[in-house]
């Protein structure tokens, strides 16, 4: 992400100074990505007001996803971590808040209390609060090397204590326990994850993609133990082994948890309507009129049923979106189709779509080959979501076939000879 | 390739062959590697352009993205970008792509490898 080339690429940056001094302007709490794209995204929509971008974190503004991944591997630098070089954020007069705590909001003077004893006016707010991690209890959790990956912080202890191992165990075969696991195998070390149940992430890829994984981890040299949890770490200051509750020992040195995320909700009113998130209209707009939200936090409208997402890319492009109904009120309906990556042992990942309850899915080439897109497809043949393994052409054409929304030939779709652009347009 | 290639039409040699002019329509794009340097080749609006192949915010091959006119269109995060320029049209990527010359003689196409 070449941070010293920034050049403005879309003219972010105001000439002359004609700013609405005076006036409160819009406060955003939470500077991960969606706080960051929403800042941008206000002045690029022509915002001349006061911005202040808030977060508790420490850090200038970072992106996530590498620090389990080419962070951890050491292919990537922290100076490449930075969403936006920090000249950035002066030259587009966000005014950009760090280790602040917010304490309370008041929604009808308009003000916000942080805990250093400040306090904030403004004529929008914006929650941009993302998630934070599911945590267990097991016995002998204080020991030294045992990690969850959230932040920065974690990462660096993580890399750190990395030096001294050799056998690492991972609670929790989801996307990122298996990228961790691909990232310490490319390290040279041994991983065993422990996945409580017998098809992990099956709800959200399906029996079949989930057992894909299992054997992708097997011929990696990875050691997944199912329908099996950890119930114990032994050791003296720092962990030695994990003991499961069926009466597994597997010795390590290192220990990193990853079961989950929940959005972060802290900051509530009476109200603000929270029910697994911030509850959002299609313009972002929370119960609050004044107060919207973006990203992990939220609950929102995809084709009129309120879903929750934790991707980069909705965050990313849902804080643009909202930020434009800031600017101009309900202007921007947002329309967007869910979508996530996932880089494990040199493989690339896809999912395009939300579904559940699919009544059948379509392979469309093969598990042997590390090459195909899965269909998951409605009882009326439309194809609501897709999972697809070293297949980036597919990508968006899969992309707009889910937003279409349209019946399509099941064979069609499974026939590797009909160009998937073309099966798309003949919808 | 084809194998009816004809001479290099530069003489300075910097100009690589690509493909047949028949074998890049409208919309389409193609890849190609010289020494280190990966890039990707398209037809928009009739004319042929080139730019580096790999997208400019993390690690992918615009080759398995789609050209729309002149808007080229990442396959992993959907950055778009002008292939006439190279020039961001939208992000996350901030930084544009390298521009090449590209030429279109005798039904084949070529692609200078020094920057255009």
């Amino acid at each position: 992400m070449g941070l010293s080339k920034w050049t403005d690429p879309y003219g972010l940056v105001q000439k002359g100074d004609d700013k609405l001094s005076g006036k409160p302007g819009i406060i955003i709490i939470g500077a991960g990505i969606a706080g960051v794209h929403a800042a941008e995204s206000l002045r690029k929509e022509g915002f001349r007001g006061r911005i202040v971008l808030m977060d508790r974190d420490g850090q200038m503004p970072y992106d996530r996803p590498p620090l389990s991944k080419e962070w951890l591997t050491g292919e990537m630098d922290s100076a490449s971590l930075l969403l936006r070089d920090p000249a950035v954020y002066e030259k587009l007069d966000i005014d950009l808040k760090l280790d602040v705590d917010v304490t309370s909001i008041d929604p009808v003077r308009k003000t916000i209390d942080t805990k250093d004893g400040s306090s904030y006016e403004w004529d929008k707010l914006l929650l941009a609060t993302g998630s934070g991690l599911r945590t267990l209890s097991i016995a002998g959790d204080d020991l030294q090397g045992i990690f969850y990956l959230r932040g920065m912080t974690d990462a660096a202890a993580i890399k750190q204590h990395m030096q001294h191992v050799k056998e690492a165990v991972i609670i929790g075969a989801g996307f990122i326990g298996a990228e961790l696991a691909s990232s310490l195998k490319q390290l040279g070390i041994n991983v065993t994850i422990v996945e409580r149940s017998s098809y992990p992430m099956e709800k959200i890829v399906g029996r079949e993609i989930s057992a894909y994984f299992l054997d992708l981890h097997h011929r990696n040299g990875v050691n997944v133990i199912t329908d099996d949890s950890v119930a114990q770490f032994n050791g003296d200051t720092m962990v030695g082994e994990g003991v499961t509750v069926e009466g597994r020992r597997i010795p390590c040195q290192v220990v990193m948890i990853g079961v989950g995320v929940t959005p972060n909700t802290e900051v509530s009113l009476p109200h603000l309507e929270i029910d697994g998130g911030y509850v959002v209209d299609q313009y972002g707009e929370t119960s609050i009129p004044g107060i919207y939200a973006a990203g992990d936090c939220t609950v929102w409208p995809y084709n009129e049923v309120p879903i929750h997402v934790e991707h980069w890319d909705h965050s990313l492009n849902h804080a643009k979106t909202v930020a434009q109904n800031m600017v101009n009120p309900q202007s921007a309906p947002y329309s967007y189709t869910p979508y996530f990556w996932s880089d494990q042992h040199g493989s690339r990942f896809q999912y395009f779509g939300h579904t559940q309850q699919w009544s059948k899915t379509v392979l469309r080439g093969s598990f042997e080959s590390d090459t195909f897109t899965n269909f998951y497809l409605d009882d009326q043949n439309i194809v609501q979501a897709a999972f697809l393994c070293n297949q980036p052409k597919n990508a968006l054409p899969v992309r707009r076939m889910i937003k279409h929304q349209k019946a399509i030939d099941p064979e069609v779709l499974a026939d590797e000879r009909v160009a998937l652009k073309k099966a798309v347009w003949s919808q | 390739m084809a194998d009816s290639k004809g001479a290099n039409p530069i003489l300075d040699d910097t100009y690589t062959y690509v493909c047949a002019s028949s074998e890049l329509e409208e919309d389409d794009l193609i890849e190609f590697e010289t020494g280190e340097e990966t890039f990707v080749v398209g037809r928009g609006e009739g004319n042929v352009y080139a730019v580096e192949g790999i997208c400019t915010h993390a690690y992918a091959e615009l080759a398995d993205g789609e050209l729309d006119g002149t808007c080229l269109t990442c396959p992993l995060h959907f950055a778009c970008f002008d292939i006439r320029d190279g020039s961001v049209l939208e992000g996350p990527a901030e930084t544009p792509l390298r521009v090449y010359g590209a030429i279109e003689m005798d039904g084949s196409v070529w692609v200078s490898t020094k920057r255009g």
